[in-house]
């Protein structure tokens, strides 16, 4: 909880702040709405980027913590940005929804199957980004570069599947209340896949980081 | 039986593509200041990023209290307070805000400590570490490693670049600590700020370190001789490092090595100097 207070006083970027309000992009008729969550893996490149100019390690690591604690700390707070980027998402799909919503033709509908897609894509972007970053800790361009590469692929990927993939496009592309269930379980897959891919970033992340020489 | 120091470093190596840390091992007695010495780049910060396991070293160890490091890195770093010049966290937040993360991590934090500290200091809570003077960071950086009851204080190279009035501001501070019992660390390569105030010098040289020893018996160690002219053959032969002067030279000698009437005292700075110059021949 300590480490979770430090990240969000002193290492929270105002770009992640926008990037949260991005959310709102689900209210934009005809957009690929998986990139608002690019957003956010651009404000957690932000976040780390000011923590390199602010000495952050060398700080974290004065303090009575392990390096292991350093990393849990970081990756759980991102994590954290993470859930309420789509817990906004969904905040902003449901004022969609009492505006008046319209088939999406860029990817997925806003709705419940786009945040399990969210945490498909924020799985896929930590499962890269941090074992990269916790490599060089003075270089996480090259980590985001990585990242965000996979993230643009994936949301491709995406929205070629809502035309050409029978289950995305029939079952998980269409509007709220149509097929829950099958939505439902989806969005509840891509919850355990997120917090599981994030555990295990953690460890492989934790453990290039015990090994790392910090130029500080 | 050697005695052990506070802090024990135990056959310290770092390799690096150009340079080598080889075998630093030294223990840093309690109460008492030691001065770090040794040109820029002889491995003063590595061995203190060693120390603190900002880098890891290829074999050694260092135990605090006779307890190694990594088996409780917490406790540890509890009882250490570092401060370095070339390091400033978070510039643009203000001292309240860095000072309330910190002190939520340090159960012996003491709050009337901090106050009494930042009041003598003369800093202001409402400022940012950019609003302030490099001397005036390193007082904050010591405000706070006072108020988490530290025990030991690394100092990397703490007085680099202040003007000599805050020099000797710092020193004053150090040596009121070292009243307090506290130990400390004192990285630098501005000698003469070690000569007012340690007690025992380390001197490393390209990575080894050549001196441990009481500061008083490391300087009587040495004497130098000012030659006008060439250097006679006798006097070379007893050399310890050559540094030419205006008129001619002065040579650094072993304190028994040469007449005592043809030689004089040696300062810290003298003696670092012709040895690195001896090293470089």
């Amino acid at each position: 909880m300590k480490l979770l207070r430090k990240e969000f006083t002193l290492c929270m970027h105002p770009a992640a702040y926008v990037m949260l309000l991005l959310s709102a992009m689900v209210l934009i008729p005809g957009y690929p709405y998986g990139v608002s969550c690019f957003y956010m893996a651009l404000g957690i490149y932000f976040i780390c980027l000011s923590a390199r100019e602010n000495h952050d390690a060398a700080y974290t690591l004065t303090l009575p913590v392990s390096r292991r604690d350093a990393v849990a700390g970081r990756i759980l707070f991102c994590a954290l940005l993470e859930l309420v980027q789509l817990l906004l998402m969904g905040l902003f799909t449901v004022i969609k929804y009492a505006i008046g919503t319209m088939p999406n033709p860029a990817g997925l509908d806003a709705g419940l199957a786009l945040i399990g897609e969210g945490f498909l894509i924020f799985t896929l972007f930590n499962l890269i980004f941090f074992p990269i970053y916790y490599r060089d800790i003075n270089k996480p361009g090259k980590a985001f570069a990585a990242g965000s590469i996979a993230v643009f692929l994936w949301v491709a990927g995406e929205v070629v599947a809502t035309y050409a993939v029978p289950f995305v496009q029939y079952v998980l592309d269409t509007p709220d209340p149509a097929h829950m269930s099958e939505k439902a379980l989806f969005t509840l897959g891509g919850l355990a896949l997120w917090a599981g891919g994030t555990y295990s970033v953690m460890l492989r992340s934790t453990k290039r980081f015990e090994t790392a020489d910090l130029s500080l | 039986m050697a005695t052990m120091g506070l802090l024990s470093v135990r056959g310290l190596t770092k390799t690096y593509p150009e340079f080598t840390l080889k075998e630093i091992t030294f223990d840093l007695r309690e109460g008492m200041i030691t001065g770090f010495i040794g040109r820029n780049g002889a491995g003063k910060t590595t061995t203190i990023n060693s120390i603190l396991s900002f880098v890891r070293p290829d074999s050694g160890e260092v135990l605090f209290r006779g307890v190694p490091f990594e088996e409780d890195p917490r406790k540890i770093r509890e009882k250490i307070g570092f401060v370095s010049a070339g390091m400033t966290y978070y510039t643009r937040k203000k001292l309240q805000t860095i000072t309330a993360v910190t002190k939520s991590f340090y159960p012996a934090w003491d709050d009337a400590v901090y106050r009494q500290y930042m009041q003598a200091f003369h800093l202001s809570e409402d400022k940012t570490p950019a609003e302030l003077s490099n001397g005036m960071k390193i007082k904050y950086a010591l405000a706070l490693a006072l108020s988490h009851n530290a025990e030991l204080f690394m100092l990397d190279e703490p007085t680099s670049g202040l003007d000599p009035i805050s020099r000797e501001e710092l020193v004053e501070i150090f040596l009121r600590l070292k009243d307090e019992g506290k130990t400390i660390l004192f990285s630098t390569h501005i000698t003469s700020d070690l000569e007012k105030c340690a007690d025992r010098i380390l001197f490393i040289q390209q990575g080894s370190l050549m001196a441990d020893e009481a500061l008083d018996d490391f300087r009587d160690g040495y004497r130098i001789a000012e030659v006008v002219g060439t250097v006679p053959q006798e006097l070379q032969e007893a050399s310890h490092g050559i540094s030419r002067t205006r008129d001619g030279s002065t040579v650094l000698v072993l304190r028994d090595a040469y007449p005592a009437e043809k030689t004089r005292e040696a300062t810290l700075d003298e003696i670092m100097v012709h040895l690195e110059k001896e090293a470089e021949a």
